[in-house]
């Protein structure tokens, strides 16, 4: 048998490994090997991680969203300092907490209780996510606009009005999308 | 300008094709004003490999392996593919990581950069005030006779990247469970993946044809004026980009409410600064990078492995700045590119021109 | 070489004259309006105070006065700065020409607040009509949170407080707020008008429950307590002076008696914010409703 020079070598190791990796493919078991239930595992475990989260979080605040729906939004806010207790600067709170506080008449709260919690979470944005607050948001800054923009520029120098029409336009920023 | 010069018109078609496709492609589902960026698609696919933990920002961009994979389309069907490499590759390597910490400061690549500025957002105004003073200051550096080692040809080593994108695109095509993918935020803001691919495809093989570049562009406008080939490329894939939002209803003047945008003037300024001057030192924006390294050209793969670890790196250690403003890590971060090219540039100059 | 010598001597002549400034910085006061005690609100204030000093170039001194005495003091001159409940400032606006400074940030209402009406749970008392011939507890008289908001809501919601309870009463000593809660939560008394903000306090520190109480009624939102300045103090140091409050930090620190101390955390305030004097209006009315000062009429 002749023997085989360097390169002819190589690609003999070459064309081996190759044909090995692609025999592995072809011939592995399906759906019962430990790398594919592995994958599957993890994707399933994702989700699942994501739906408890979103149970547990609803189980959590429903004491609150009892309360406000039941027009007792100072005890729906005594409730979620107590909450708080136990699970401090969680951004559903602050969500909650601003919705509380716009239907107080506290619209410059509200604006920004929703800034914070944007700020840790985007997921209140989401068209489609279990906690969105999409269209609330979007009428919040409206209201902000309307309201803080005029008052603002009658005041230019006043800097809590500059923060609070700061805020709006971030809130509005997130709306409008982009990568973030 | 050669109005018979056919390579002039090639960067125009390629500009215009840029401009369209890209405001096209935020209407037709991927993020606003971001229909192509090469740092947040990054990001993207980084996270989608598991190699950052923002679960909002996982999705693997088929528009990079299309740019990667139509750059070597079209280089292999005109023989221009050339496997090259070994000029400075680790620098390379952290120039990627910079220039993704750049783009990350700035909230967007030298592309999505034009794009802002063709849907209205005037805040990418101070962006593109600092990319061109980076791109002037990366030329003053090259005229200090601050060069990189020439590259050499390199056979085999060019067609690392290109394999590895193919094999992203059977990841993309076949979607094994180890892909991460975000159930919500930006990186579900994409458009249909075949349509994606083909652009990405499309442009991928005409800026290798053409040798689009807009760090390039400005760069060659400012050595060479208006004989520039690549400035009217520029100017065409700006130009297109305002028509297509002002037909499509995608343009709102204006520095507030814009989308994947914040008012933090001076570092956007000084992240672009960083985009540009890097990208002159080391041949190309991020853009070209890929289209480079889809050539063949080993030492641009380099740089496109150090933008994947960069846009990990940008995610997982909080330097990406939003619409809330810019970190303080992401402005340590610029700070600290900026030291790395001028420590560099005193490595490598011509000392005895400098 | 003889010239120059003298002239280097002669030198320090040219600076002579502005020695005597160095030690210059005006002495002024700041009139703290006494909470809970004196010892407690001077130690929540001091830092405030020293924090001002190092910040405008003024020295200010800590003072602690009780709600009544603020008009008197004023208008001998006193103070050059007060920080008072909003009630006070409206008051002070229209004895002394009182400007506004920055309001005090605190609580879910940021630099609001409002007055409640409460009542155990399970006392049977659901809603405010059921609050007549009750035994009600109310703060100082001149707190907008412990008095005239409820004051106020008992005669929106045609209650009269002189005649259609049984009794009512303002708890003696310090710390009235946190006793008038604890007074309806161990039965001595059926209602109290509670401070929205100290409702919050108590439930975040544990010494309430939320569910231990039911809230009657509750005011609309006004001010918290406020900065103001003398209408004579000079433009310039006004200007420092709210810079130096919208400025504050949780970070900040002043020393006080040879202490560094976080000016927030030891005043129990989250900042300052610049409000407008139309911000009142709505507290305004309620004093006008309730026939409060400066309305009141005999």
């Amino acid at each position: 048998m002749a023997k085989l020079s360097c390169a002819g070598r190589l690609w003999l190791l070459l064309f081996l490994a190759t044909a090995g990796l692609v025999a592995l493919f072809a011939f592995s078991p399906q759906g019962e090997g430990p790398a594919r239930s592995s994958a599957l595992d993890k994707g399933l475990e994702r989700e699942l991680a994501r739906q408890a989260r979103a149970a547990f979080v609803r189980e959590l605040y429903a004491p609150v969203v009892e309360l406000r729906d039941s027009g007792q939004p100072q005890a729906a806010l005594l409730k979620l300092e107590e909450l708080a207790r136990a699970y401090p600067g969680d951004p559903f709170a602050l969500v909650l907490r601003a919705e509380i506080l716009r239907e107080m008449g506290r619209v410059d709260q509200a604006i920004h209780h929703y800034a914070r919690a944007l700020r840790l979470n985007g997921e209140y944005l989401d068209e489609q996510g279990p906690f969105t607050r999409r269209t609330e948001i979007r009428q919040l800054v409206e209201e902000g606009l309307a309201t803080f923009l005029p008052r603002f520029q009658a005041h230019p120098d006043n800097r809590s009005l500059a923060a609070t029409v700061k805020e709006v336009y971030y809130l509005q920023s997130r709306l409008a999308g982009g990568c973030e | 300008m050669n109005l018979r010069d056919r390579h002039l018109w090639l960067v125009i078609s390629a500009g215009l094709a840029l401009g369209v496709l890209g405001a096209l492609l935020a209407v037709w589902g991927n993020p606003e004003n971001s229909g192509i960026c090469v740092s947040c698609f990054l990001e993207n696919s980084a996270g989608a490999l598991g190699l950052h933990d923002n679960e909002r920002m996982r999705y693997l961009r088929p528009e990079l392996i299309g740019f990667v994979l139509g750059a070597l389309a079209s280089s292999l069907l005109f023989r221009e593919f050339r496997s090259r490499g070994g000029s400075d590759p680790l620098p390379r390597f952290f120039g990627g990581i910079f220039l993704m910490v750049g783009c990350a400061v700035f909230i967007g690549c030298p592309i999505k950069l034009f794009l802002r500025l063709g849907a209205g957002d005037l805040t990418a105004l101070s962006g593109f005030a600092g990319l061109f003073a980076g791109v002037w200051g990366g030329l003053r550096t090259m005229v200090d006779e601050v060069r990189l080692a020439p590259a050499q040809p390199r056979r085999g080593s060019g067609l690392l990247i290109p394999a590895l994108f193919l094999l992203l695109l059977i990841f993309l095509l076949t979607g094994p469970g180890f892909l991460l993918t975000s159930a919500g935020g930006s990186a579900t803001a994409h458009a249909p993946r075949s349509v994606s691919l083909a652009v990405g495809l499309l442009l991928g093989g005409l800026a290798q044809r053409s040798r689009l570049c807009v760090t390039g562009a400005l760069r060659d406008a400012l050595l060479l004026g208006r004989r520039s080939p690549l400035l009217y490329g520029l100017l065409a894939f700006a130009l297109s980009a305002v028509l297509v939002n002002l037909g499509t209803g995608g343009f709102r003047l204006g520095f507030y409410g814009q989308p994947g945008a914040h008012t933090d003037q001076l570092w956007s300024f000084f992240g672009m600064a960083l985009v540009g001057w890097l990208s002159v030192l080391i041949g190309g924006c991020p853009f070209r990078q890929l289209i480079k390294a889809g050539e063949g050209d080993a030492d641009a793969g380099l740089v496109v492995m150090g933008m994947f670890v960069g846009g990990a790196v940008a995610q997982s250690w909080g330097l990406t700045a939003t619409a809330a403003g810019v970190p303080l890590y992401g402005k340590v971060a610029v700070l600290s590119g900026f030291i790395f090219i001028f420590a560099w540039s005193l490595f490598r100059r011509d000392s005895q021109a400098c | 070489m003889t010239r120059r010598f003298l002239l280097l001597l002669l030198l320090p002549l040219f600076f002579l004259p502005g020695c005597d400034r160095l030690g210059e910085r005006p002495k002024l006061k700041i009139g703290y309006m006494n909470c809970n005690n004196e010892r407690e609100t001077y130690q929540r204030f001091a830092p405030i105070s020293s924090y001002l000093s190092e910040k405008t170039g003024a020295e200010f001194e800590t003072v602690v006065a009780d709600t009544h005495e603020f008009e008197e003091r004023m208008k001998a001159g006193e103070f050059a700065l007060v920080h008072t409940n909003s009630l006070l400032y409206i008051i002070l606006k229209e004895a002394v020409g009182l400007k506004l400074l920055a309001a005090e940030k605190r609580g879910a209402f940021g630099t609001h607040t409002a007055g409640a009406l409460i009542a155990r749970k399970g006392s049977g008392i659901e809603k405010i009509e059921d609050i007549k011939g009750k035994r009600l507890i109310f703060g100082p008289m001149m707190a907008p949170s412990g008095y005239l908001a409820q004051y106020d809501l008992m005669l929106a919601a045609g209650i009269d407080p002189e005649r259609d309870l049984a009794y009512y009463a303002i708890p003696p000593g310090a710390f009235k707020h946190e006793k008038l809660v604890y007074a309806v939560y161990f039965g001595d008394f059926d209602v109290a008008a509670a401070p929205v903000l100290d409702l919050e306090e108590m439930t975040r520190e544990g010494k309430i429950e939320a569910d231990d109480f039911t809230i009657l009624a509750q005011s609309a939102t006004y001010p918290y307590c406020t900065f103001g300045a003398a209408a004579d103090l000079d433009p310039a140091l006004f200007a420092k002076i709210k810079a130096a409050l919208l400025d504050l930090g949780p970070e900040d620190t002043a020393e006080v008696d040879g202490e560094r101390l976080k000016v927030l955390k030891t005043s129990w305030a989250e900042g300052f914010e610049d409000l407008l004097d139309s911000d009142y209006d709505g507290l305004r009315e309620m004093a006008r409703r309730a026939n409060m000062p400066p309305y009141q009429s005999y």
